[in-house]
């Protein structure tokens, strides 16, 4: 009898990551661990937790988590693990619904992190890749710019849905502002 | 009125309230929803979010106990905010009730 498990699986959008980690605790396993492309699960009851993910603080700016995690478990919210400023947090499914954040500014706040994010990695990585596509064309054979151009290129081009999902979000939250408020 | 204020979104005007007596972040979700019949459910990150710029202004302060938890009590500037937003919510309430003739249905 197994009780544990770890599956190696790769995610680009959060979102989807938070609702697989739930549909995986309605089947009665429950995220333990993770890491890069890899979460650790244990057997217990179905549907005990419900999950929530969050980028607890903005990378670069200063890491104030301990206190946000203390109070956070002071409300009942049990922290499952944290890697950098990425954690999962946990509470029962008995105690009710469980949302971190509740209103439209909020929520408006929360995913600016990842929009500014998001933004930053893209208009690096497009940057890096047009230098190197520029120093290619001045460079010998062996050089490596065309291959660095080429991963820096791509990876700009994988954020471009996301960032465009998150814009949506956006609008569609300061949309609801302008009528709503909160 | 000497001071105009944006109206105050529900979870600080719940917050606030609930911080006539102090209480922890905890504390001030189970109040609010219990005042709204469970209507508003206050997310931790933004109960934890609101308290932080509640601070900043100085509309609360942290109320020193020798419990574990940090609990928090309403300052006087934060009553102010608070009787000024009941009369613009006195106003907005008369106002609707002239107008469409009472909260029938």
């Amino acid at each position: 009898m197994r009780d544990k498990k770890l599956i190696f699986r790769l995610f680009f959008d959060y979102e989807k990551e938070e609702e697989w980690v739930n549909g995986m605790a309605k089947n009665g396993w429950h995220l333990t661990s993770f890491g890069i492309g890899n979460y650790a699960f244990e057997k217990g009851a179905p549907g005990k937790y419900i999950y929530r993910n969050e980028m607890i603080y903005e990378l670069g700016s200063k890491d104030d988590s301990k206190e946000y995690i203390d109070f956070l478990r002071d409300s009942g919210i049990e922290l499952v693990k944290k890697k950098l400023n990425w954690a999962y947090f946990r509470k029962e499914a008995a105690d009710g619904p469980f949302e971190l954040y509740s209103d439209t500014s909020s929520k408006l706040a929360y995913i600016n992190r990842f929009h500014y994010l998001f933004l930053f990695v893209f208009f690096i990585n497009l940057f890096i890749g047009i230098i190197n596509f520029i120093l290619y064309s001045y460079a010998n054979k062996e050089s490596i710019n065309d291959f660095v151009a080429g991963v820096n290129t791509g990876v700009a081009i994988a954020l471009i849905y996301p960032i465009l999902k998150i814009m949506k979000k956006r609008r569609n939250l300061k949309n609801q502002l302008e009528i709503f408020n909160d | 009125m000497s001071q105009e204020h944006p109206p105050l979104t529900e979870g600080v005007y719940y917050i606030l309230l609930s911080l006539y007596e102090p209480r922890h972040g905890y504390g001030i979700i189970q109040l609010t929803e219990e005042m709204t019949a469970g209507r508003v459910k206050l997310g931790a990150g933004t109960i934890y979010g609101a308290i932080k710029t509640l601070l900043d202004r100085g509309w609360i302060q942290t109320f020193e106990d020798d419990g574990r938890k940090k609990e928090y009590l309403i300052t006087e500037d934060g009553k102010k905010i608070i009787q000024s937003e009941i009369s613009r919510l006195r106003e907005l309430f008369d106002n609707g009730v002239r107008i469409t003739g009472g909260g029938k249905f």
